[in-house]
């Protein structure tokens, strides 16, 4: 005899003990090795998405400005190009809204993605020949499913055509110029096809797309290649906004050298620039000796006018900077007649300007004494007669400026005349003033294309021979602080950097140099040319936003739970029925501690065989969990391509932990033997021998604590419910809600005491009555016979049972929620996002009129509109940080928040107490950074910040600004999102123009919202115009999270219904145990029948005492929010899952009552 | 080596338990003393606090106060996992219900006590079939107890309590359970193996039959241990 053969002998003679053990263990160790592997096919199954929805681009290039396609081909044909990379694809990245007609209905998709491309990008997203030619295009499923289209049909676009110049500036188109282009058909491209799937940003959502030949959609916009004319000297080349490049090894794709091979990309790109691709001319004249560096947006921004500074700088060149602006309109103040229109105000000192080329002056009055003061203004002799001014006179300067919805108020300033000039020199220098097309090359003042209101009625034929002899050459001059502050915006402050050549070269040599200079100067963070490794982020970011091991542990927690409290259950059944071995064991010597061991080695074994088969079915439990992700719980993940990935560390450590998990349930299990004397054990008992008085005191102790729990829960109740108790107790949770949740966990607690306080207690009469009452009365005393497992079954029940309804009640539905101003809609009705930027304001008729609405005067739909209250929010795009993308993200999309919406606020803060929170967008962080404000469940579970953390903008790598959360917003409709002050958003992002995002008040019903929305999708049709119900879009965040109340509610169904079914078991362990009592109540005449239903009320006692004390008290922490419109309690379900609970649970005492009846007298009397 | 106040010494024991009426006194300042080859039959009408006594004879129980030196040594000073290895080395039990092990056949049985202590090795394993052929079980080491007739698995506790050849051999009931001739023939095994081994036999027992074939009797009467 050996202790390992007293192991063995014991594991197969309570074989089926060890049987019920070991699926336990299984059933634990399956969920939680599952639950990893589910974590790990959601990252896999993300990274292969990434992988498959880049194909084989491994970086990007998104340029801000329009490019040259031929950089692609320069760029490809780089030795160190060639080394390390395979393809440079060029290509256009332009989004359009679609519509399709159909059957005479019009179908429309806003914000289609389309990718103008050729046969390299073809290839590089294995697109298979015939490639795309003509008019033809390819499309995916979701769009075609969206328009209603298949091949062979038509669709148009409605495109605006790129402009150079800022739509904000005076020069700028504020309307737009739409064209609709019409494309046939050729592919819809599958779903699970790579193209369908193209996006740069990480997403498992499906995008809209389409792709197009490269030169149809280049000429559609003006971007094709224009030969040099004599009407276009200069011709153009044809123009790109994206280069798509695909790498040779795994290393530089998704490895950690990705970003330095996309930096080296980078480095080799700037090496191949012409000024054009930095959207720069460098004029040359030769005449007056100097070379001009212009924009082609006509403002030079900060960063490139420092850069040209310090290139001349470099060269050892003279610089002049120079800001001009349109004046409307230069009046004498003593003389109103004297007026003279349109003439280009010069911001330039001619006081200080005395070097040449850049002066000096010729002046015709005295010259002044100091440079130009902030009111002073030079005139030239020809304007200067025109208003009959002098010195010391006063002039007024109108002119425009940009509103921020585009609009141009005209403003005026006051001047006083400190000198007048010759008009020849540098002041006849026309070259001052950039070339605007349409403008400066116009034959007369009334030929201008202009975006802006002329008032040509007063142009005087003065100043139409002005205009005609000297053109756009400036007639008056300022300081350039002077017009920098009257007419700098966010786009730059400069309109030209003149660069003087040196002594002995000539002007072109100046040129040159300057050209070399500049661009060699230049870095690629300064140009916003930098390639991005988009395959190695999208691969970074399949880590996920959210773990979905932690999700699925935290879901599957009850059923581990369940099964961990079966295991110990069981485990300690076994070790109960065995009393009498133990205690012999321990008679003849065995020391506690080696039983202990004994027993512990033989849980280990059952552990370790139950783990290990326990791991082979996580794989299917995975699989299931991985169905249900796709199937039944999509809105979770957002997607239905995921598959199950098996990685073995994770099946080891799921082994591992679940081992460890079962191994203390063991231990629990073996944890009586301590309890009991080997005395007791001998005599079978299974709890430990206590006095009458002991349990009298226990009782009365349970009791007290339990009836003192639920007289505290009334007194909170009482407290809430006269508003004693008011206010915010912490993270936006008012002390009602907080009460309310405190309330219920202490019935729950407090009703498990009292119960356990009742099992202990006395029960005089308890046999008392006859037939099925005296019967029941017997079963409900019954039920404290083993008080220990009676309380430990109920409190089990109960606690899975409160977190169950607890959380189906939590559920809400914000379609039913009215709008209000401090809830998470903010008392919006209604939301929009627009493809193209809108300019104009919607609030405004003058706006409306300029969006090309065509409303019926004084007509509902105008009437509708115009009392609603639009705010417009600028847009920086970003990635998506809702809950709807499961990828972990880093920048999402940022709004920039209009004063008016500031000052309205509304909205519902986390731990704020000010009035109103929005302003905190406007206090200046002392550190420097940008205060934001962001949805909680973006901050918290997409980019895992809170208040008082920085996010660093574009990235860690280059920082250029730094954004501080100041504000958390509690389940509001800018989910995804982070906001930020209009001010700071416009200094932040100067080339973002127009808004895109829309929140509308709408004083009517939810039916005038729609019909609002319908109103404004179909007049803004060209904008990509597409709004919905605020509490539509809350519906389908709120969507995500109801999905994982339901996946934690079928979850925790289940392991209640393994609670469950412990209770079952030790009701049938019961019954066995007391075989004899049964068969000796039989004797005396108690039918089968009746023996029975005692089993079954016992059982039934239990079960509802769980049941009703978790289900009470959940429905009491619930009640603030069953008390709100919002509340949409899944009642059915919840019904059902309750419902078969307790039908399992009293399956399984009908078992259990079935052995009892067919228990056989003798054989049970017999003490054998 | 024989001690002075005898082998198995026992002064002033009691036993209490605190029951609702009140403090219960099952013993009473039992005193005994005895040596080795020495057979004690102890009785007493039920809850007179026989098992009790034999229990804390057998070290699986604890008096209120007294003391009990076994071989001149005081048990109870001892931890638990001492107590235990004493209780393997000087004690054997036999009890009414035999509790042997379902799993284990036979000679396993037998072998429990051996396994507890030094081990199970071919020295205790030649032992146990001597004693196993000695109450005419050789032929049924390999047998399961659900195989045995219930006077034959009092004998296999029999060898199994006397395996590790213990100082003091004790009896709850040995017979209880057995019809007139297993009774008899168990009660035979008992003295026999008692004077064949020198061991301190105590045996509590209803049955005067037993009792009366015990060289030296005693009652406890209201809590005290009075020779007859």
């Amino acid at each position: 005899m050996t202790h390992f053969r007293l192991l063995l002998r014991n594991l197969l003679y309570h074989a089926r003990t060890n049987t019920a053990v070991v699926l336990g263990v299984i059933a634990a160790t399956a969920v939680i090795t599952g639950a990893l592997i589910v974590g790990d096919s959601v990252r896999g199954s993300l990274r292969e998405m990434s992988l498959e929805r880049l194909q084989k681009i491994d970086d990007v290039l998104i340029a801000p400005r329009f490019v040259r396609e031929d950089l692609a081909r320069e760029l490809a044909a780089q030795p160190v190009f060639k080394e390390r990379f395979d393809t440079a694809a060029p290509a256009l990245m332009l989004s359009a809204p679609f519509v399709a007609e159909h059957g005479g209905i019009s179908r429309r998709a806003g914000g289609v993605q389309i990718f103008g491309g050729d046969e390299r990008l073809w290839q590089l997203i294995n697109i298979k020949p015939p490639y795309l030619t003509g008019d033809e295009m390819a499309i995916n499923e979701r769009l075609a499913e969206r328009l209603r289209v298949h091949a062979g049909d038509d669709v148009s676009l409605l495109i605006e055509v790129p402009s150079a110049i800022p739509r904000e500036s005076l020069l700028g188109k504020r309307e737009g110029d739409f064209r609709e282009i019409q494309f046939k058909i050729k592919a819809v491209l599958p779903d699970d096809s790579g193209s369908a799937r193209l996006t740069l940003n990480p997403t498992q959502q499906l995008p809209l797309n389409a792709f197009v030949p490269l030169g149809k959609l280049q000429r559609s916009v003006d971007l094709a290649r224009v030969e040099r004319s004599r009407r276009n000297p200069q011709g153009s080349e044809a123009q790109i906004n994206a280069l798509f490049v695909s790498a040779k090894s795994p290393r530089d794709q998704t490895g950690a050298s990705a970003p330095e091979a996309a930096r080296s990309l980078s480095d080799e790109l700037s090496g191949l620039l012409v000024p054009a691709d930095l959207g720069l001319r460098i004029a040359v004249d030769s005449p007056r000796g100097y070379v001009s560096v212009e924009s082609e947006q006509q403002i030079l921004d900060s960063d490139m006018a420092a850069a040209v500074t310090e290139s001349a700088k470099r060269l050892g060149l003279t610089t002049s900077p120079v800001l001009v602006y349109l004046a409307n309109e230069l009046t004498n103040v003593n003389d109103p007649k004297k007026f003279s229109m349109y003439s280009v105000v010069a911001g330039l000192d001619p006081v200080t300007a005395t070097n040449p080329p850049f002066g000096p002056f010729v002046w015709a009055s005295p010259v002044p004494s100091h440079p130009l003061g902030p009111d002073e203004i030079v005139l030239n002799d020809w304007i200067a007669q025109d208003l009959a001014a002098k010195p010391n006179d006063d002039v007024r300067l109108r002119y425009h400026i940009i509103g921020s919805h585009g609009e141009l108020p005209e403003v005026e300033h006051t001047f006083r005349v400190a000198g007048i000039l010759k008009l020849e020199g540098p002041a006849a220098d026309p070259g001052l003033v950039p070339v605007v097309k349409g403008i400066t090359d116009a034959k007369t003042i009334n030929d201008w294309k202009q975006p802006f209101p002329m008032k040509l009625d007063r142009v005087t034929p003065r100043d139409d021979r002005y205009w005609d002899e000297h053109r756009a050459t400036p007639k008056s001059f300022v300081s350039l602080e002077t017009a920098q502050k009257l007419w700098g915006s966010r786009f730059g402050s400069l309109t030209s950097v003149r660069v003087a050549s040196k002594a002995g070269q000539t002007v072109e040599q100046t040129a040159a140099d300057m050209r070399r200079e500049l661009l060699k100067s230049l870095k690629p963070a300064q140009t916003h040319l930098q390639f991005q490794p988009v395959k190695y982020t999208g691969v970074q970011a399949a880590a996920g936003s959210n773990d979905f091991s932690e999700l699925f542990l935290g879901f599957s927690f009850f059923l581990i739970l369940a099964a961990t409290f079966l295991i110990g259950l069981i485990f300690r059944l076994g070790i109960e029925r065995r009393g009498t071995t133990i205690g012999l064991l321990a008679a003849v010597g065995f020391t506690p501690r080696r039983l202990r061991w004994l027993f512990l080695e033989e849980g280990l074994i059952l552990v370790a065989v139950g783990g290990l088969l326990g791991t082979v079915v996580a794989v299917g439990f995975a699989e299931l969990m991985v169905y249900g992700l796709t199937h039944w719980w999509t809105q979770a993940v957002g997607t239905q391509s995921l598959s199950v990935f098996i990685v073995p560390s994770t099946l080891a450590m799921g082994f591992v932990f679940s081992a460890i998990v079962t191994a203390l349930a063991v231990l629990w299990g073996l944890r009586q033997l301590k309890a009991l004397s080997p005395r007791e054990l001998l005599s079978g008992a299974t709890e430990p021998a206590i006095s009458a008085v002991r349990q009298r005191r226990r009782s009365r102790r349970s009791l007290a604590i339990g009836t003192a729990l639920l007289v505290l829960a009334g007194v909170l109740l009482l407290g809430v419910l006269t508003g004693r108790l008011q206010g915010e107790a912490f993270e936006g949770l008012s002390w009602g809600v907080v009460l309310f949740f405190l309330d219920g966990v202490i019935i729950l607690v407090g009703g498990v005491m009292l119960i356990a306080g009742l099992l202990d207690g006395e029960h005089s009469a308890a046999v008392r009555g006859h037939g099925l009452t005296g019967l029941a009365r017997l079963g409900v005393r019954n039920t404290a016979r083993q008080r220990q497992r009676s309380t430990a079954s109920v409190s089990l029940v109960a606690a899975a049972t409160f977190v169950i309804v607890a959380v189906a009640a939590g559920r809400r539905n914000p379609a039913a929620e009215a709008p209000d101003k401090n809830s998470g809609n903010g008392g919006f009705r209604l939301v929009a996002e627009s493809s193209e930027p809108i300019l104009p304001d919607l609030n405004t008729s003058a706006g409306r009129t300029a969006l090309g609405m065509k409303l019926k005067p004084g007509s509902p739909d105008e009437t509708l509109i115009k009392d609603s209250r639009f705010f417009a929010f600028r847009v920086k795009p970003g990635e998506d940080a809702s809950c709807l993308n499961i990828y972990q993200t880093r920048l999402p999309t940022i709004l920039g928040v209009p004063k008016s919406f500031i000052e309205r606020g509304g909205f519902r803060f986390i731990g704020r107490s000010e009035p109103n929170p929005w302003t905190l967008l406007e206090q200046t962080e002392p550190d420097g950074s940008i205060p934001v404000i962001g949805d909680a469940n973006t901050l918290q579970y997409s980019l895992h910040k809170e208040v008082g953390t920085t996010i660093a903008v574009p990235d860690e790598e280059h920082p250029q600004h730094t954004l501080k959360i100041v504000g958390m917003l509690d389940g509001s409709v800018f989910q995804g999102v982070l906001l930020m002050s209009d001010d700071n958003f416009r200094k932040a992002y100067p080339n973002v123009e127009g808004y895109k995002y829309f929140l509308i008040e709408s004083p009517g019903s939810a039916a005038e919202a729609d019909h609002l929305s319908d109103v404004l999708e179909t007049q803004l049709t060209q904008f990509g115009f597409d709004a919905e119900r605020v509490s539509d879009r809350l519906a389908n965040f709120l969507a995500v999270q109801n999905t994982y109340l339901s996946t934690f509610q079928t979850l925790g169904g289940l392991g209640l219904l393994l609670g469950t079914l412990g209770l079952a078991t030790v009701m049938v362990r019961n019954v066995l145990e007391r075989r004899k009592e049964l068969a000796l109540l039989n004797a005396l005449g108690l039918r089968p029948s009746g023996l029975a239903w005692l089993v079954l009320v016992e059982t039934a006692v239990l079960l509802l005492c769980g049941l009703a004390t978790g289900t009470i008290a959940a429905f009491v922490a619930m009640v603030p929010h069953l008390a709100s419109t919002g509340a949409d309690v899944p009642w059915g379900s919840l019904a059902l899952i309750l419902a078969v609970v307790f039908f399992v649970g009293m399956l399984g005492a009908l078992l259990a009552s079935i052995e009892a009846a067919r228990t056989r007298i003798l054989e049970a009397l017999r003490s054998e | 080596m024989q001690q002075e106040d005898g082998d198995l010494a026992v002064a002033g024991l009691t036993k209490e338990f605190v029951s609702e009426a009140g403090r219960l006194t099952i013993l009473n300042g039992v005193g005994l003393k005895m040596r080795r080859g020495e057979a004690l039959a102890v009785t007493g009408p039920s809850g007179s606090g026989k098992s009790t006594l034999l229990y804390i004879l057998g070290m699986l129980d604890r008096p209120t106060s007294g003391s009990v030196r076994l071989l001149g040594e005081d048990p109870f000073a001892r931890t638990d996992a001492q107590l235990a290895g004493f209780r393997n080395a000087k004690i054997g039990f036999v009890f009414q219900d035999h509790h042997l092990l379902p799993q284990c056949d036979v000679l396993e049985n037998v072998l429990i006590p051996a396994l507890a202590g030094a081990g199970a090795g071919a020295a205790e394993s030649q032992r146990a079939m001597q004693l196993l052929e000695r109450v005419g079980l050789k032929n049924r080491v390999t047998h399961r107890p659900a195989q045995l007739s219930g006077g034959e698995r009092q004998r296999v506790a029999v060898c199994r309590a006397l395996i590790n050849q213990p100082a003091l051999f004790l009896a709850d009931e040995p017979t209880g359970n057995l019809d007139r001739s297993n009774a008899e023939a168990v009660g035979d095994l008992l003295l026999e193996l008692n004077q064949t081994h020198q061991t301190l036999l105590v045996c509590v027992t209803h049955s005067a039959e037993l009792a009366a074939r015990f060289p030296r009797r005693a009652e406890l009467v209201d809590g005290r241990l009075v020779d007859r």
